[in-house]
């Protein structure tokens, strides 16, 4: 134990950049994800089909792609196009789409079992469509949303492991990196597992919180 | 192929176009380098004594040591460097699309793989050894080739490592580990019964632990350790050369020889002075 401290107390700084990298990258891409899925949920739903048809394709075969391979297409293919991301570029571009797609589908169901009568309710009283969505719809699909977006949320945390692949100096990296170093493998792989745990668990009380605002009285 | 080829051509087209700096891609990347005013180094992290990050959270090993010597070379600064974590299985890929400048991460040479990148002259040269734990079933690799198929033995993930344990204990069973601690781990566990792995590894890990490995008193399967570069910028790879065979020979062999020592232990030949002898 105290060994272990001792090799815990030269690897702080390491493992705080790498917990601090997992949760900036995390909150990015799920702030990114949620944005372009809730577009494409929106399209999706009510969009006519030469919109719908393309964000079709986009989600349907992002969907269909591991999240290991979306990464590693994103940092190899999309050099060939001319695009050079760094390392930590193409993960968050990665999990952003993957995020983006699987959002994206939520939004869409949580929107089509609203009955269409609510938007019949809000032309009634003389809404434009965009405020439909904002004042009518959303609100009511967000009680249907919460507890499912919380769950992609600590499931993109936990994807955000696969950037070490391509050399991210997330949270996962940096511990591999001290085991590399000084061979206490089963230490520092529990304490990383409990660190990600931690993470989610606060993602988890987030949700909670936010799930109140929206609930039924 | 050709169609493959077309495509990739077609795609690095379209690459230099876009990018909009057409000219400092063709002025070479050697100028490239020294107008940006650092290296970008491909390397992994979790390989002590080759590349790994020290208690200081900084790169340290012989193959870091090496890409510094180029750096110097560069910059007459050997700290002007970038490094590219990437995994063994990255270090062509990462050269094929520009993510790095040179590899240098224990790179066997192998005559295939120089058809996809261009190697550089080699700065060591590598052995398989065994290792087992101390007090454990097995004393030596002549009491484990007499156990025949009874006998697990960990090693690292490789396209010959089935052939390669098979060499020296024909009838063993090979599991195949992601990185060198898991297969220190699966030793440790009782999972294999001894280790293959490089020499140079295998002596810095009973350095760092007295007592509590054995040698295995074998080692076999020679293999060249060479840094690597992109295929086609012969003007670059010259100048890594020469960096490299000064390391080894000339004005910069008490660099080469000073982390030689450090991290195998013994130092290497000095080289004689009068008739260079590289060339008899």
């Amino acid at each position: 134990m105290e060994h272990f401290l001792h090799e815990l107390w030269i690897a702080r700084w390491a493992l705080a950049q790498g917990l601090l990298l997992t949760v900036e990258i995390s909150a990015a891409s799920i702030l990114c994800g949620s944005l372009i899925g809730l577009l494409a949920g929106i399209g999706l739903t009510y969009g006519k089909w030469p919109l719908r048809l393309p964000i079709r394709a986009a989600v349907d075969s992002i969907r269909g792609i591991p999240v290991l391979v979306l990464i590693l297409a994103s940092f190899y293919l999309l050099t060939f196009a001319g695009i050079n991301l760094t390392a930590v570029e193409s993960g968050l571009f990665a999990l952003s789409i993957f995020c983006g797609a699987h959002m994206g589908e939520i939004i869409r169901g949580a929107l089509q079992s609203i009955p269409v009568t609510q938007i019949d309710a809000g032309r009634a009283i003389g809404l434009t469509f965009p405020k439909i969505l904002i004042y009518v719809l959303i609100p009511q699909a967000m009680r249907q949303i919460m507890p499912v977006w919380v769950n992609t949320g600590a499931e993109l945390v936990k994807a955000s492991t696969l950037l070490s692949v391509i050399g991210t100096g997330e949270l996962l990296l940096r511990t591999q990196e001290i085991v590399g170093r000084n061979f206490m493998t089963l230490e520092f792989y529990a304490l990383c597992g409990f660190l990600y745990f931690l993470i989610n668990s606060v993602i988890e009380r987030l949700g909670k919180f936010a799930s109140r605002r929206f609930a039924l009285q | 192929m050709n169609r493959w080829k077309f495509t990739l051509l077609a795609g690095l087209c379209a690459a230099t176009l876009a990018s909009g700096f057409g000219n400092a891609a063709l002025a070479g990347k050697l100028e490239d380098v020294l107008q940006r005013g650092k290296l970008i180094v491909g390397t992994g992290v979790g390989n002590p004594p080759w590349h790994f990050r020290d208690e200081k959270g900084d790169m340290a090993g012989f193959d870091v040591d090496v890409a510094k010597i180029v750096a110097k070379g560069l910059f007459g600064d050997d700290t002007k460097i970038e490094y590219v974590n990437q995994a063994s299985d990255a270090r062509i890929p990462n050269l094929v699309t520009d993510k790095v400048d040179i590899t240098c991460q224990f790179m066997t040479v192998t005559a295939e793989r120089a058809q996809q990148v261009n190697f550089t002259i080699p700065y060591y040269r590598e052995g398989v050894g065994l290792m087992m734990t101390a007090g454990g079933k097995y004393k030596s690799r002549d009491e484990m080739k007499a156990a025949g198929a009874g006998v697990t033995v960990s090693v690292l993930q490789n396209v010959y490592a089935e052939e390669m344990v098979h060499y020296a204990l024909p009838e063993a069973k090979v599991d195949q580990y992601e990185s060198v601690d898991l297969m220190y781990q699966a030793l440790n566990s009782g999972r294999a019964d001894a280790a293959a792995t490089d020499m140079s590894s295998l002596q810095w890990f009973m350095k760092q632990n007295p007592g509590k490995y054995v040698d295995g008193g074998y080692g076999w399967n020679p293999q060249t350790y060479s840094c690597a570069v992109k295929r086609g910028d012969q003007d670059f790879l010259n100048f890594v050369n020469i960096a490299f065979r000064e390391a080894l020979t000339g004005v910069e062999f008490g660099t080469y020889s000073k982390s030689f020592e450090m991290w195998f232990g013994v130092k290497p030949p000095e080289p004689k002075v009068g008739f260079p002898e590289e060339l008899r």
